[in-house]
């Protein structure tokens, strides 16, 4: 049974402004695995880390990925 | 195992949601050997009840040749503490196994390059990556895009799509309830020293 306090911190998750390691230290030492139901059960989708600030580090990991594809 | 490019998978939440999804391939679609520190597998397997557990222990197991389970002291000595309290709970485990092997000296040689696969950047706040040129970290909705981008895959979103309804996945849980110790022994006969080979 989820406080209100334990919906707070899975919708700051979803949101990105909390981290899975540090939910997952607040439900009491729950699985990565547990968090995704537990998401599921409260409809709320998975977190989208931002891009901004990241683009260079993730063109980056695109050229080593598919090397011939990109200039 | 001998690609320039090693993706290391140094959180659970990578496995678990691509397993959910039925996308674990997904990850061989780059020509990169794929790296696991032993217990980030035994924490995305640890209870099998648990989403996707034995999916990842099958998919380790037909693709040996792709997937290198690096060894590290962190599971070592926690694995030795279980035999004498079996219910041990170390909840940083896979953090400390996945620090420890990225930060081993020889782990990237000559030409080779890492990328790190993450579901959030927590984990990196306590890798000291020493080369910023050969190691780049990026979260598996990065490595899902690029993959869309590159049109291997329809959908980077339905993947997500798929494992955030990973609650409504009844059946699938209670398939996999009960088989803990299966997995433990599993990823013993998976484990690889380095300095020996296969376990």
């Amino acid at each position: 049974m989820l406080s209100d306090q334990d919906r707070e911190s899975l919708r700051a998750y979803s949101r990105c402004d909390m981290t899975a390691i540090d939910l997952r230290r607040r439900l009491g030492g729950v699985t990565y695995g547990d968090v995704l139901r537990l998401l599921s059960e409260e409809a709320l989708p998975l977190p989208h880390a931002p891009t901004a600030g990241r683009e260079e580090q993730i063109a980056r990991a695109h050229a080593w990925m598919f090397p011939k594809r990109v200039a | 195992m001998s690609r320039d490019l090693k993706l290391f998978v140094v959180d659970t939440g990578p496995l678990i949601s691509l397993a959910v999804a039925e996308s674990l391939d997904y990850l061989l679609l780059v020509d990169a050997d794929v790296v696991i520190p032993d217990a980030v597998l035994h924490e995305a397997t640890r209870d099998a009840a648990r989403l996707g557990a034995q999916d990842i222990i099958d998919w380790v197991k037909a693709h040996r040749t792709r997937i290198e389970i690096a060894a590290t002291k962190a599971y070592e000595q926690f694995d030795l503490a279980r035999l004498a309290a079996p219910q041990l709970h170390e909840p940083d485990l896979g953090e400390r196994a996945a620090v420890e092997v990225i930060e081993e000296p020889d782990r990237l040689g000559g030409n080779e390059r890492g990328l790190l696969l993450c579901e959030e950047t927590a984990v990196l706040r306590r890798v000291v990556v020493r080369d910023r040129t050969r190691i780049v970290e990026i979260s598996t909705l990065d490595f899902l895009r690029i993959l869309e981008s590159e049109q291997r895959i329809q959908s980077a979103e339905q993947v997500f799509v798929l494992a955030a309804s990973a609650g409504r996945l009844i059946s699938r849980v209670e398939k996999l309830r009960a088989q803990d110790d299966e997995t433990r022994d599993a990823i013993r006969g998976l484990v690889r020293r380095r300095s020996g080979g296969d376990a």
